[in-house]
């Protein structure tokens, strides 16, 4: 295996040539950059050998639960470039800079039309900062009513980052099981809901993929007790053009440009958040606001009451063309694609719910979770490395943390009926294995490398390279 | 050999002349999975019954340690900064924790003995 | 435009294995139902292409003489053929990494780079952006002394203040002016805001003498490849922001947050980290490590709620150093040293006052003979993006390796006019 650090040859020139060295006192200067430089050939074979170590969602099936990995239109990629957007800079004055303001405007306006908020804000760069940025906006607004308010109540399904979003913020974290039609309990919460509670945080549907039962009374109680109502809203692929989380009683809801509205993973980034408020907590939004007043687009960072800024600039802007880019091209047809990922989900789980053990025996939403505790302990880990042997990606494992031997899956509306059935046929042909061989699935992937020693990395770390020289 | 007792927490306690030892369970350490790394708290540091003293990693977990009695730290087991693995392999007796000094050594009596740990460890298996 | 290749037949199989009769039964739980959706009708390819690109044409196009946080250095057409590879733009986070060892062997060749450069340890494989990565610091800084207390240098860009001042109201922390006993951290930009490259020795010696951590802050990492190493002036960390390795503009992003610490420090790193290790047969691989600093294991008791890195563009910004290499990343700072010196001597020479206080790097403040309106306006007209307005005719005017000496003279004269 090499490193690009292993290579060590004559680079072409790039940019005009040589310089001579700068002026600037002893005390500042560099003295070693213990840097080669690497021929362009040799780049190009390095970094291409590497992809061919990858998988992504153009390689095959990658049901990951609430990533939403539906295919990555490359049409947006290409907008994205244009000239126009990407030569751009973030400092040049609104009047130059007329059509990316509006393509900012235009997306917020399509999201605020979806999920029927009043106001939405794109500077975030990731969910899990739309959160922070919701958390901080329901801290500063009870402040300013004066309102003690120390907790805030997610259910325990919830993702990591609901909970490490209220510690952050020093709230304290009030958690409610899930009873076994997987809703979040009502009578634990009735007993927890109270005027001392800042925000109810709910993923709907929720990370099994299950559309909240209780949502009205849980709504109903909240605002009874005045407490904002937050949607967590990974999972809106199910809901599009089919029901408004500000319909549903929601103050505030975030969406993931790079999971419902197809911008590229990217191996784990870069994302975009939108968080969506309605009016009474518009003004807290981060500043700038984009503004169209007589047919021009403006910044307005007269906002007195904003909680300042997430993001040195707007917001992912490269992220938000390809997300408006996204919404055009579905336009009003958008709830087909909510139709069809739920469809995608409830037929894999109709295949496979004979197989597995499952949780919770309801329709799904547009995920679906199964456990294989039935095959033992470990088993999950197991069948997602073999997986990895038939060419296909596992599904998200051990999460949520309520389910033993947890498996999430989310298909998404662009995975064809075939791909679907020969998903289904693999995962059966494994379970046969873990009976008839189970040393084949115990120790696979049988890829090189193979089933790689995390304990080690942890343990031993080695987290950077070394130059010889030190 | 002094009789050990235990917290619901999984800690076990064992007394020794004034002071006392302070590690986690079999239990606990199994179901932590391999042990990564643990975040040991200052010597001569003090704590009160329940308050977090220390926190231990594994691969796939994090586990909060409680103190539990009121004390003050007095000697570290600084081996495990180096081999963590130590509380895996000899959760009993290389892998030992801190040792206290406690200030009120009645709290230890209400502590669990190792027949009602046993049953509450029994109790979580289904 | 079709991204779902179901055929009416698919569906109405798929419904009967389901149990349902429509598509609509389908979804009847998800409640209450929407009455109307106001968005105007699908765009095939064509049409949307024609609309987007009519709004990118409503942007000018400029020649730039502006940084602030955002760099025109020039991108090598070699990385946008390389990161485009669908096999890295559409992967995930690699949580399966015997599926995914292509972008750990990067991520892990991006920590080693921001390494060397910043004379640090160990770093992390990206956050959101520079900003945000100060903020990061700022609560890192915190968890480990246990203080509550930020103390900023002058010269820090305006946003990145902005923004640490929203994270520590949400986080309960103070930014003051004094270092004390209850600073956590001491945060200097070099170079600064104003293009000052300043020595922080004596800020960190006062930093340490109170044991709170120094955080280096930086813009324009290109500087990195002349200037002396925060780490070797004895910072604890170093937080910048990576768009100058290869990234567009983009109208403010997506950019690319970079973290690094001295060894002590590891284990309170946010985000994600690569680490080496090996298989049963002794095969080198990679893997995310230290995992259980993160929220996904810690929720509630993690330091930082970080999910998304930018793993894309550590992938970019790490085939641009590779790319470039040391004669190369040499050759683009020292280019962009000499054009923002020579345009500042043609600039004093013709009226502006010069107002930095020390040796400046690619990025300078003038002030200006003329309303500094109308400076950037003329320019505007001659499609040169001046600079940065700041207060008092001040504007802040930055150079790199792009701006070629017929591009100066023609700044010079748009504004002698």
């Amino acid at each position: 295996m090499k490193l690009i650090f292993d290579y060590n040859q004559s680079n072409t020139e790039h940019t005009p040539s040589q310089e001579k060295d700068v002026d600037l006192p002893e005390e500042l200067k560099r003295i070693s950059l213990p840097l080669h430089d690497v021929n362009e050939i040799q780049i190009i074979r390095h970094y291409t050998e590497l992809s061919r170590k990858n998988y992504g969602i153009d390689t095959n099936f990658y049901p990951l639960g609430s990533c939403t990995m539906k295919y990555n239109p490359r049409v947006n990629e290409d907008l994205a470039k244009l000239p126009g957007f990407s030569d751009l800079h973030p400092h040049m004055p609104a009047s130059h800079v007329q059509g990316a303001l509006q393509v900012i405007w235009e997306l917020e306006e399509n999201l605020k039309e979806i999920t029927g908020m009043d106001a939405f804000s794109l500077q975030p760069s990731a969910g899990s900062q739309c959160e922070l940025l919701g958390v901080m906006i329901a801290k500063k607004y009870f402040a300013e009513k004066n309102e003690s308010r120390t907790k805030i109540i997610i259910p325990d399904s919830a993702h990591g980052t609901n909970p490490a979003t209220a510690a952050m913020c020093k709230f304290q974290t009030v958690t409610i099981p899930t009873d076994d039609r997987g809703n979040m309990d009502i009578d634990e919460f009735k007993k927890v809901i109270g005027k001392d509670v800042a925000v109810v945080m709910i993923t709907n549907p929720n990370t099994l993929g299950l559309y909240e039962e209780n949502l009205s009374e849980i709504k109903d109680l909240a605002k009874e007790n005045g407490a904002l109502m937050y949607c967590d809203g990974a999972n809106m692929n199910a809901l599009l053009g089919i029901s408004k989380p500000a319909d549903q009683g929601f103050d505030m809801m975030h969406l993931n440009l790079h999971k419902t509205f197809s911008t590229p993973h990217g191996g784990g980034g870069p994302g975009g958040g939108a968080l969506g408020v309605r009016s009474f907590l518009e003004d807290y939004l981060p500043v700038p606001r984009i503004k169209k007043e007589n047919e021009q687009f403006v910044f307005d960072y007269n906002k007195e009451k904003s909680v300042g800024k997430l993001h040195s600039f707007y917001g992912n802007f490269g992220i938000i063309v390809r997300a408006l880019s996204y919404l055009k091209s579905w336009g009003s047809d958008i709830q087909k694609v909510s139709q069809i990922a739920v469809l995608n989900a409830n037929y894999l789980f109709s295949l496979l719910k004979e197989d597995f053990d499952v949780p919770y025996d309801r329709r799904c939403a547009h995920e679906f979770v199964i456990s294989a505790k039935n095959f033992g302990e470990k088993s999950t880990i197991n069948i997602a490395k073999r997986i990895i042997d038939y060419g296909f990606h596992a599904p998200t494992i051990y999460f949520p943390l309520i389910v033993k031997e947890a498996l999430m899956i989310e298909p998404t509306e662009t995975e064809s009926k075939e791909t679907l059935d020969e998903f289904a046929k693999v995962l059966k042909t494994i379970i046969k294995e873990l009976r008839e061989d189970p040393e084949l699935v115990k120790n696979a992937p049988h890829t090189t490398p193979g089933r790689l020693d995390e304990v080690k990395a942890a343990r031993k770390l080695n987290l950077r390279w070394m130059p010889k020289e030190s | 050999m002094a009789e050990k007792k235990f917290t619901k927490e999984h800690e076990w306690i064992e007394k020794s002349d004034q002071i006392i030892i302070i590690g986690i369970t079999e239990f606990a350490q199994d179901q932590l999975g391999d042990i990564v790394s643990i975040e040991l708290p200052q010597v001569a540091s003090s704590f009160k019954q329940n308050d977090v003293m220390a926190i231990i990693d594994s691969v796939k977990a994090s586990s909060d340690i409680y103190c539990p009695v009121d004390g003050e730290i007095i000697e570290i087991n600084e081996k495990l900064l180096e081999h963590p693995e130590l509380i895996n392999q000899s959760p009993y007796e290389e892998g030992w924790i801190v040792k206290i000094k406690p200030n009120n050594p009645e709290q230890i009596d209400s502590l669990l003995s190792k027949e009602q740990y046993d049953e509450l460890v029994g109790q979580s298996k289904e | 435009m079709n991204f779902i290749p179901h055929t009416k037949e698919d569906i109405s199989k798929m419904l009967s294995v389901v149990g349902c009769s429509t598509l609509d039964e389908l979804v009847s739980e998800f409640k209450p139902r929407l009455s109307e959706l106001k968005i105007d009708r699908p765009l095939s390819e064509m049409e949307l292409v024609s609309y987007i690109t009519n709004l990118s044409e409503k942007n000018s196009q400029m020649k730039y003489f502006a940084g602030g946080g955002s760099y025109d250095h020039y991108i090598p057409s070699v990385i946008n053929h390389l990161v485009s590879r669908g096999e890295f733009l559409t992967s995930y986070t690699p949580y399966q990494p015997e599926a995914s060892q292509g972008v750990l062997q990067i991520l892990y060749e991006f920590q080693s780079f921001i390494c060397l450069l910043t004379g640090m340890d160990v770093s992390n494989a990206s956050l959101y952006d520079g900003a945000s990565a100060l903020a990061e610091a700022a609560l890192l800084s915190s968890a480990y002394t246990k203080r509550k207390d930020v103390f900023v240098d002058d010269g820090l860009n305006p946003a990145y203040l902005k923004v640490l001042q929203t994270y520590c109201d949400g986080t309960e922390l103070t930014i003051t002016n004094t270092i004390d006993e209850n600073t956590a951290c001491v945060i200097s930009q070099t170079p600064d805001f104003y293009g000052n490259i300043k020595n922080p020795q004596g800020l960190i010696e006062k930093a340490h003498q109170y044991n709170a951590l120094f955080i280096n802050c930086i813009s324009d990492p290109t500087s990195l490849a002349i200037l002396k190493t925060p780490g070797e002036f004895g910072a604890d960390v170093v937080v910048g922001e990576g768009q100058a390795f290869g990234i567009p503009k983009s109208f403010g992003g997506p950019y690319l947050g970079f973290i690094a610490v001295k060894q002590f420090l590891t284990k309170k790193l946010p985000g994600r980290i690569v680490g080496m290790t090996t298989d049963d047969q002794g095969n080198e691989g990679f893997v995310l490590t230290l995992q259980a600093r993160e929220q996904f294991i810690r929720r509630e008791r993690a330091t930082s709620n970080i999910t998304t890195n930018q793993t894309l563009l550590a992938l970019t910004a790490t085939i641009y150093l590779a790319l470039l290499g040391k004669s190369g990343l040499q050759n683009v700072a020292r280019a962009s040293y000499h054009r923002a010196h020579l345009l500042h001597e043609k600039l004093r020479k013709n009226g502006f006052e010069s107002v930095n206080t020390n040796p400046f790097y690619n990025e300078f403040i003038v002030k200006s003979p003329k309303a500094s309106e109308k400076i950037i306006a003329d320019l505007m007209e001659h499609n040169i993006f001046g600079g940065i307005d700041i207060e008092d005719n001040k504007l802040l005017i930055c150079c790199t390796e792009k701006n070629s000496l017929q591009d100066i003279d023609s700044y010079i004269s748009a504004v002698i006019k």
